[in-house]
């Protein structure tokens, strides 16, 4: 059943998508290097909003989002855009038609981003506080998310009401495709996952099942090891490696699993209760 | 045929609503905070900085790792969208919080790479969304909460994802006291979906294992990290008593060939501890097949 649904799904897909793959050269980014400040406005809820303008109409007011991993469009501004109308196969839905779109153009201030992928649906969230907030601030129509920012080194000052983006040449990925990764790979993921450093440090470590309090301990430094060259040894409480916490087994993988090999990186300890930082060099190993 | 397109509906539905609902999923419990506040002069700059460690979920949020009152670490989204440190249920019982009457409480918050809260309020409710990914194990891992404005609106914070660290700068400012709506579903009613995908999920054969397991030590240090050629086996390790030798090139990882150093680490990165792994070296003009039963570390 799955796979039919998978199958159904890419369908939905690819006629959203795939069928429309943009012509328009993709390298055309904004390729400025001095930062582009956008001021926002801060909402009494802590929330945020830009001034979008879609393919040179607007500008829109949407919620300014970094834990959403779309863009989210209402059917008012996808039409008035004339985004939605070049759009054949959205569905019908309880929530107003809904499909998958391209911007061809989204500015915000300065930054202009092309070729964003966005859901155009009309999310009852939004219109819940597109109504709260309509008197005093105007309507809110959507939503901005990972797919703009994530082409930005950008910062959120919420001090002084402004986001900043230099252009960072990062290419994110589809979100509906890791969506359907996940959705066909589900039943293959029941395995634990095996987590493991990228190189050797010569190091066992332990932690009791009771032990809660951070780090874990060290077991065993094999000698002349990158972890005994650093200093290591055994007894010593590990808490973290390259700024990440050392607190179960895994994590400790984990973390190490992050260190480039060849990478010397800061290791914190804890020895007779007082902590220190060693520099560990992983080496080629496994 | 009828079922079928029933449940592919919903499910497309869930496929968008998810991601979209997941921007707004901080309003979840969250509901809109009635309290207007004044920003007063502007804040210092504190010379704390910060370098915080963060990876993308497979759903593409950006998830950190928090404290909560010395407990966790919990896997919590950066999110701009929330007005407040929100938490599930669970782990608020886990970090023993007390709460008031509409569920917020006082929180010691921790977050990986040294940002320290002493003291900062926060909502425990199961949002939706949340509940939905984790049903489907969506985002690759489990997700126990979103950090939002009182939270975020303490630092200027720098996104990109080129690198593995997000940069905080600690500002001089406090965010006034959150206040929850009383009793006002702000979701546009979508709090069934939770419900719904957790239903929903298991019958797609979705059961989602958050487990983790270390990989299995071998004992071999190689010629480089673009090599297949063992440089070193170290003494009493599980590949010298399978009897390697320096300057044997690994050719088979269970029964898989290996043709560069990629596939060699792909290869050895799914063997757990404990396991007996078949191994084909290369030896002079010999080809040497040995069984390496995996030891502990790394």
């Amino acid at each position: 059943m799955r796979l039919v649904i998978a199958l159904l799904s890419c369908l939905f897909l690819t006629s959203n998508i795939f069928g429309k793959d943009p012509k328009n050269n993709p390298s055309s980014e904004s390729e400025k290097e001095t930062p582009s400040i956008v001021p926002f406005i801060l909402l009494p809820s802590g929330h945020f909003l830009v001034n979008v303008k879609l393919n040179d109409k607007g500008p829109y007011q949407l919620i300014f989002d970094t834990g959403a991993p779309t863009l989210l469009l209402n059917n008012r501004i996808a039409k008035d855009s004339g985004i939605m109308k070049k759009q054949k196969g959205s569905m019908f839905s309880p929530f107003g038609p809904m499909g998958q779109v391209k911007i061809a153009s989204l500015q915000i201030g300065e930054v202009i981003s092309k070729n964003i992928p966005a859901v155009v649906v009309d999310h009852p969230t939004v219109n819940a506080f597109s109504q709260y907030y309509k008197k005093k601030y105007g309507p809110i129509d959507g939503i901005v998310g990972f797919p703009f920012f994530a082409k930005f080194k950008m910062t959120v000052d919420y001090q002084a009401k402004q986001l900043t983006f230099i252009p960072n040449n990062y290419k994110p990925t589809d979100v509906m495709e890791s969506m359907m990764n996940a959705i066909m790979g589900a039943s293959k993921n029941n395995k634990p996952k095996i987590v493991a450093a990228t190189g050797y440090w010569g190091l066992k470590v332990t932690k009791a099942t009771k032990d809660d309090s951070e780090g874990v301990d060290v077991s065993f430094v094999v000698p002349d090891s990158p972890a005994a060259k650093a200093g290591i040894k055994v007894g010593d409480r590990l808490l973290t490696i390259d700024g990440r916490w050392t607190d179960s087994e895994t994590d400790t993988y984990h973390a190490a699993g992050l260190v480039q090999v060849g990478k010397t990186v800061p290791v914190e300890i804890l020895r007779n209760k007082v902590k220190s930082n060693l520099k560990v060099t992983p080496i080629p190993g496994f | 045929m009828k079922h079928w397109r029933f449940f592919a509906s919903i499910f497309l539905l869930g496929c968008l609503v998810i991601p979209g609902v997941s921007s707004i999923r901080v309003y979840a419990g969250s509901e809109l905070v009635e309290q207007p506040f004044e920003l007063g002069p502007p804040p210092k700059e504190v010379l704390n900085s910060f370098e915080v460690p963060f990876r993308l979920t497979d759903t593409k949020h950006v998830l950190v790792r928090v404290k909560l009152n010395g407990t966790g670490p919990y896997n919590f989204i950066i999110d701009t969208g929330a007005p407040a440190l929100i938490m599930s249920k669970e782990v608020a019982k886990k970090a023993k919080a007390k709460l008031d009457k509409n569920d917020f409480g006082e929180f010691h918050l921790q977050i990986e790479g040294g940002v320290d809260i002493p003291k900062i309020s926060g909502l425990s409710t199961d949002m939706f969304q949340l509940k939905g990914m984790n049903a489907m194990g969506l985002a690759g891992c489990q997700l126990h909460g979103v950090l939002g404005y009182n939270v975020l609106s303490q630092f200027r914070i720098q996104y990109d994802f080129t690198q593995d660290k997000l940069h905080w700068t600690k500002l001089d400012f406090q965010a006034p006291e959150l206040q929850r709506f009383k009793g006002k579903a702000d979701q546009g009613g979508l709090e069934f979906m939770g419900d719904i995908m957790k239903f929903i999920a298991p019958l797609m054969g979705m059961r989602p294992n958050f487990e983790m397991k270390p990989r299995g030590q071998f004992g071999i240090l190689l010629n480089g990290d673009k090599s297949t050629e063992i440089l070193a086996v170290l003494p009493e390790s599980p590949a010298s008593k399978a009897s390697l030798e320096k300057g044997d090139k690994i050719l088979k990882v269970k029964k898989n060939r290996i043709y560069s150093a990629k596939d060699l680490w792909k290869f050895i990165n799914q063997c757990h501890e404990n396991e007996k792994i078949e191994l084909t070296v290369q030896r002079a003009e010999e080809q040497k097949t040995v069984t390496i039963q995996l030891g502990k570390g790394f």
